[in-house]
């Protein structure tokens, strides 16, 4: 157990600097992304630029750059922000994380649930009206871009219907943190949750579905019909518990890639100062301390995700004992 | 009080400031008395970097500094264009110069505190101006070499003395400055917050989230980039001038940032925030100019959108291309872009309505006269077709935000009409502005803005296209279109040396200067824009100065 | 429920096993599938409107591509403006004119006084070129990854699974500002392609590419669990070749998870390209694509909803057809279906 989880620290940390060098190799072959001239402001002399060229050390090897910036993330861990001068890049990602972490886990739970619920009852009556319909709605659920929906939510509950009783409840726009304030906090955020989880319940619903239907025609669920069990056990005990495995798989990418930070547009719509809109603006102002920061921290959640994903195979489909 | 003098110094441009509209002490203390306190919540889409005065360049915290710093002048606090005045703020009077010009004498108001409870000594004037140099300040090489011993100091900025530029003389009070050679505009320089004076221990770096104490009527106490920056009264401020740096009304200032323009709009509409800083999205505008009207104030700004032509690329190293883009643009048509016609205006010329040395005058139009009136498309074809480039390749560099990217498009627009081979390319707003002035980048035609830092007409003419501006390779390289012209620029040199003697004189040079270089056709100046301060309901007395827009030390909330 | 669930494991008619091959028992198949035909009409009425787009646009009498912010149309018998200020209040902002339901501006215009219904049937050739090609490659990346990882175990398997996550972490946003500022000078090659910012081999590649992760993992699971199934084990006990076990057990099982995906990765596709262009990748202005048009109609949302409505609606609607039509084929094709 100490040997497996040893060896994927390992390989994490193999990911965690491929991640950084692309970003950090990216970064510098990008014209005009040199930071010195974006600190300096319009109209600076000469003499000024290569004066804060140098106090950042551009004017180094591209290694030595690399070198100093890691052990500032890593060792000394001061690092600090490019565009946002003193600002010290790792504080600024612990103090994003509540937020995310509640946006994603609600929305998590929302999709999970819906999901599964969509998926089943299409998987149940399938090629009924009823299937046809959710898995109608389910597409258009993923047909939306998450931005434009979050705009549209806000259009409605924010502005156009803001003063009805359906919508006088909602609070303006922001992050209220759940210590502070736990009715405030869940009432902020069930607009967010439901806007992100209406794509993710689209794309798991779908994926039930036909993982269901594709377990009916196995071997072992005819086994169990010929047994006698009720449909319903037949499809809770077998066919959803088979069908699970693709389920629980892109739950670990999405679930660790959003903890990481990728609602970053759903962040941004509803300005919920969270990882993904830490990641947005560094990417925007090309902050590199802090972009690199964020996907390090990305790069964590993902290989962590994946990880625990694995050893679930095990318990999910014995088959997968290897 | 010094007005006269300060008419002498800076000419027309400033005369028309002849009245005040800062009402009498006694109404003014009534008014305190019935309106002090509370808290003005701003919210802003992203936070505007450091808060160093001396290092940070935007408008958004020099408009937040007013209040907290001063200079040894500073921009009056008022409406409109008496916020162009200037007044002495930590000198007790704005000096006369001495020794042809280049020697200026400022004697320290007495009693001043800064926010950490420490005295206001030379020394803290002194050091301040060394700090300028030590930080790398932005326009260290641009504003302040003209200083004696600046040329030392950008040359190794830990050592900086200024020897022999800036002298303190603690037992008199006084601090001397000496300049290389006379200035008109050196007054302007000192009173932005580049310029500012922090305490003589401030740190010699930029403090980048660390606010450095004041001497102003707010203090800074919290500030987080990815959240908020709050500011609260200075304990240890007591009024020396309501011109130069007004007691508050509020309580305290919250700054937040971080929601999008359209969460901005909302925010304020629905009371939960005072006010926007950035301006609201287009597709808003027809909405809160409706139905929150007098939530709603539209100012000029001295400033203007403009499309550089690269005059050392093709096709735009022909002068007649450049010209007939400038006969070709439907600027009605980008003005609607904006927001319409009572958001910005066209322009055809470099200097803003209002500004300096401004005359109105296009030649780039259908009947060639003082205004705009319709583009001249068959001049602009013909010169074209003279000029033998028809089908070339042209690519328009854009921000990717939205009123720069439908410029830009517009002009692909028009270029292909013409009869060229026209893309437009939106880049990262953060990068655009750098990209599209290194001449490594070769970009033929962008879109840019330009906003005033002071109001002289060298602060367009003399930036934005003199050969100093232009440095091939660098990506700090203003003047964008690479044009350099030794006659004009001659004319610019000799129109500042001018301006110390005979300001008006070198206003009307400056007017011809501007015709001058339009006949090139570097750029083509697009349209003036206006300045959208969209309020909630409970922000009264709200001024618009010219200089640093809305003063929030003049409003109430209660 | 009971009936429609057995109704699928229920043996065919028999006579289906006579005569014919396969694939045209499938197409007859199709042809009595009701579902089948609508969704093959409506998918060929979208793609006649697109290749019709000219017609359109000549007929609506404005070129989709050029600016026409000074432009008047003729309706209902007087002239209307197609930029048209605001007239209330301190009369601010200027709106595109709104839907007409005329040949002219049917849908309205965008920010560039533009036809939008004219640019939404162009914009429908670059969508569902773009969107069908990444999602293609996707598919084949995919399904070589994941049965590669699955089926070999061990270090090759850690090796792609690492990839994997290195592209799933990867800020995609910055690569392709990078690229798109990278591009504007300068173009490079691949093999007999030259690519430039415009070029659409661009979006296709990078959205082919960070789709893999998301299905390969999948489908890794997947072969995970065949590889210990009683029939592998039986063909590699019977020293069948790896490629034979492959193609002939594991592919067939892994193709069904990869249809599942075919709808999702092009709704997402199409998505994911109106993000690249916005950072100058792929479509340019003024050439138009779906996505693009939800970009332009993202700044006029409070105004005129209907300019980003519009190609969402068209997105849904293809995306629905081809699902549709996948699930018939799938159903027309299955090998189970036919064997009983």
């Amino acid at each position: 157990m100490i040997a497996t989880i040893l060896n994927r620290l390992i390989q994490m940390a193999f990911v965690m600097f491929g991640i950084s060098v692309l970003v950090f190799l990216i970064f510098f072959a990008t014209p005009g992304s040199d930071p010195a001239a974006r600190i300096a402001g319009r109209n600076a002399a000469p003499e000024t630029v290569a004066q804060i060229r140098h106090d950042f050390g551009f004017d180094r090897p591209l290694p030595v750059q690399y070198a100093l910036l890691m052990k500032r993330l890593f060792i000394t861990r001061d690092l600090t922000s490019f565009v946002n001068r003193g600002q010290q890049v790792i504080p600024q990602v612990i103090d994003a994380v509540p937020a995310t972490l509640s946006l994603v886990t609600g929305a998590a739970i929302l999709w999970v649930l819906g999901g599964i619920g969509v998926g089943l009852a299409a998987a149940a009556m399938r090629d009924t009206w009823v299937d046809r319909s959710l898995m109608i709605l389910a597409l258009i659920g993923i047909s939306m871009p998450v931005f434009w929906l979050g705009e549209v939510m806000n259009l409605l509950s924010q502005s156009r219907f803001h003063d009805t009783w359906l919508f006088s409840w909602v609070p303006g726009l922001g992050y209220v943190p759940l210590t502070e304030d736990p009715a405030g906090w869940a009432k902020a955020l069930v607009i967010p949750w439901l806007t992100l989880a209406v794509l993710y319940i689209g794309i798991y619903a779908r994926i039930l579905r036909a993982n269901v239907i594709e377990a009916y025609s196995e071997d072992f669920i005819r086994t169990a019909r010929a047994k006698g069990l009720s449909e319903r056990r037949v499809l809770i005990r077998h066919a959803f518990r088979t069908s699970l495995l693709p389920f629980v798989t892109m739950f670990g990418l999405d679930f660790g890639a959003l903890v990481g930070g990728a609602a970053l547009l759903t962040e941004v719509v509803f300005g919920i100062n969270g990882v993904g809109r830490l990641t947005f603006q560094a990417l925007q102002n090309l902050d590199l301390p802090v972009i690199l920061a964020t996907v390090m921290y990305a790069s964590f959640f993902v290989v962590a995700a994946n990880a625990i994903v694995d050893l679930l195979y095990a318990a999910i489909d014995p088959r997968m004992r290897t | 009080m010094n007005r006269r003098t300060l008419f002498t110094l800076f000419g027309a441009g400033l005369a028309l400031a002849s009245t005040t509209s800062l009402v009498s002490a006694q109404s003014r203390a009534d008014l305190m008395a019935a309106h002090r306190g509370g808290t003005l919540k701003l919210v802003a889409r992203a936070a505007g970097g450091t808060i160093d005065p001396q290092v940070n360049y935007t408008l958004q915290y020099w408009q937040l500094y007013q209040s907290v710093y001063d200079g040894l002048v500073a921009f009056q606090k008022g409406n409109g264009i008496d916020g162009t005045v200037l007044v002495p703020d930590l000198a007790e009077a704005i000096p006369e110069a001495t020794n042809d010009g280049k020697t200026y004498v400022f004697k320290l108001r007495q009693g001043i505190k800064f926010s950490d409870g420490s005295d206001l000594g030379v020394d803290d004037v002194v050091a301040s101006f060394q700090r300028i140099f030590k930080v790398s300040s932005p326009t260290s090489g641009t504003f302040y070499n003209g200083i004696v011993g600046a040329d030392a100091c950008i040359a190794d900025p830990a050592t900086c003395t200024l020897e022999g530029g800036v002298i303190g003389d603690a037992a008199a009070g006084t601090v001397t400055i000496n300049l290389v050679a006379p200035d008109p505009e050196f007054f302007f320089k000192i009173a932005v917050p580049h310029a500012a004076i922090l305490p003589a221990e401030a740190p010699t770096t930029d403090v980048g989230v660390e606010p450095i104490p004041g001497t102003g009527a707010y203090m800074f106490t919290t500030y987080n980039p990815n959240d908020s920056l709050v500011m609260v009264r200075n304990p240890n401020f007591v009024e020396w001038s309501e011109q130069a740096q007004p007691d508050g009304y509020v309580d305290s200032i919250e700054y937040a940032f971080g929601l999008t323009d359209e969460g901005e709009v909302t925010a304020v509409q629905n009371g939960q925030a005072d006010w926007m800083f950035d301006q609201p999205p287009t597709d808003r505008l027809a909405e809160i100019g409706t139905n929150y009207a007098d939530q709603v104030h539209v100012n000029p700004l001295t400033a203007f959108w403009y499309a550089p032509m690269n005059v050392n690329v093709a096709p735009f190293n022909d002068v007649r291309v450049r010209q007939a883009l400038n006969y070709a643009i439907d600027r009605n048509a980008l003005v609607g872009i904006f927001g319409g016609q009572v958001l910005a205006q066209p322009v055809c010329q470099i200097l803003p309505p209002g500004f300096p040395g401004h005359e109105d005058t296009c030649m780039y139009t259908k009947d060639p006269g003082t205004t705009w009136s319709a583009p001249d498309l068959e001049k602009a074809q013909a010169l074209v077709d003279e000029s033998g480039t028809k089908g070339m390749d042209i690519t328009v560099i854009t921000e990717d935000a939205v009123v720069s990217r439908d410029v830009g498009t517009y002009i692909a627009s028009v270029l292909t009409d013409l009869g060229y081979n026209a893309s437009v390319k939106a880049i990262s707003s953060n990068i655009q502005f750098t990209y599209i002035q290194n001449t490594n980048n070769n970009v033929q035609i962008s879109i840019s803005q330009w906003y005033q830092d002071y109001p002289a007409a060298s602060n367009f003419l003399n930036v934005l296209l003199s050969c100093a501006s232009f440095h091939p390779g660098s990506d700090s390289s203003v003047n964008i279109a690479g044009f350099c012209d030794e006659g004009i620029d001659a004319r610019m040199q000799a129109a500042m040396a001018q301006a110390v003697t005979d300001p008006e004189a070198a206003n009307a040079e400056w007017a011809k200067i501007d015709q001058a270089m339009m006949e090139q056709a570097p750029m083509a100046p697009l349209f003036t824009p206006k300045h959208v301060d969209f309020l909630s309901k409970r922000v009264q007395n709200f001024n618009f100065s010219n200089q640093f827009q809305w003063v929030m030390a003049m409003s109430w909330v209660q | 429920m009971t009936d429609a669930l057995t109704s699928t494991t229920s043996a065919p008619v028999p006579e289906k096993r006579s005569g014919r091959g396969p694939w045209a028992t499938a197409l007859s198949r199709l042809r009595r599938s009701r579902s089948a035909v609508l969704s093959s009409l409506v998918l060929l009425i979208i793609i006649v409107m697109c290749a019709l787009a000219p017609f359109y646009a000549s007929l609506a009498g404005s070129d989709p591509f050029r600016s026409n912010l000074g432009g008047k149309i003729m309706l209902n018998g007087a002239e209307v403006a197609v930029m048209q200020p605001s007239t209330t209040g301190l009369g601010l902002g200027v709106s595109p004119i709104g839907p007409t339901w005329t040949t002219q501006y049917m849908l309205g215009a965008d920010t560039q006084g533009r036809d939008v219904a004219a640019r939404l049937l162009y914009g429908g050739r670059n969508s569902l070129f773009i969107a069908g090609a990444a999602t293609v490659i996707c598919l084949i990346l995919s399904a070589v990854i994941g049965i590669v990882a699955g089926f070999s175990g061990g270090v090759v398997d850690m090796v792609l699974s690492r990839i994997m996550d290195v592209l799933w972490a990867f800020p995609v946003y910055l690569l392709a500002i990078s690229l798109s500022i990278v591009l504007l000078n300068s173009s490079f090659s691949i093999g007999p392609f030259t690519v430039t910012s415009g070029s659409l081999i661009l979006p296709i590649g990078i959205i082919g590419v960070i789709y893999v992760p998301y299905v390969a993992r999948p489908v890794r699971s997947k072969v995970l669990t065949l590889r210990n199934s009683e029939f592998v084990l039986a063909s590699v006990g019977l020293g069948m070749p790896v490629h034979r076990v492959l193609t002939r057990d594991i592919l067939p099982n892994v193709v069904p998870t990869l249809i599942v995906f075919v709808p999702i990765l092009l709704a997402l596709a199409i998505v994911t390209e109106s993000a690249l262009s916005f950072l100058s990748i792929g479509v340019q202005p003024p050439d138009a694509s779906w996505g693009t048009i939800i970009q332009d109609g993202q700044t006029l949302l409070y105004s005129r909803p209907m300019v980003a409505l519009a190609p969402g609606v068209a997105i849904a609607v293809t995306v629905l057809a081809l699902n549709v039509l996948g699930d018939c084929l799938r159903d027309a094709l299955d090998p189970r279906f036919k064997l009983g």
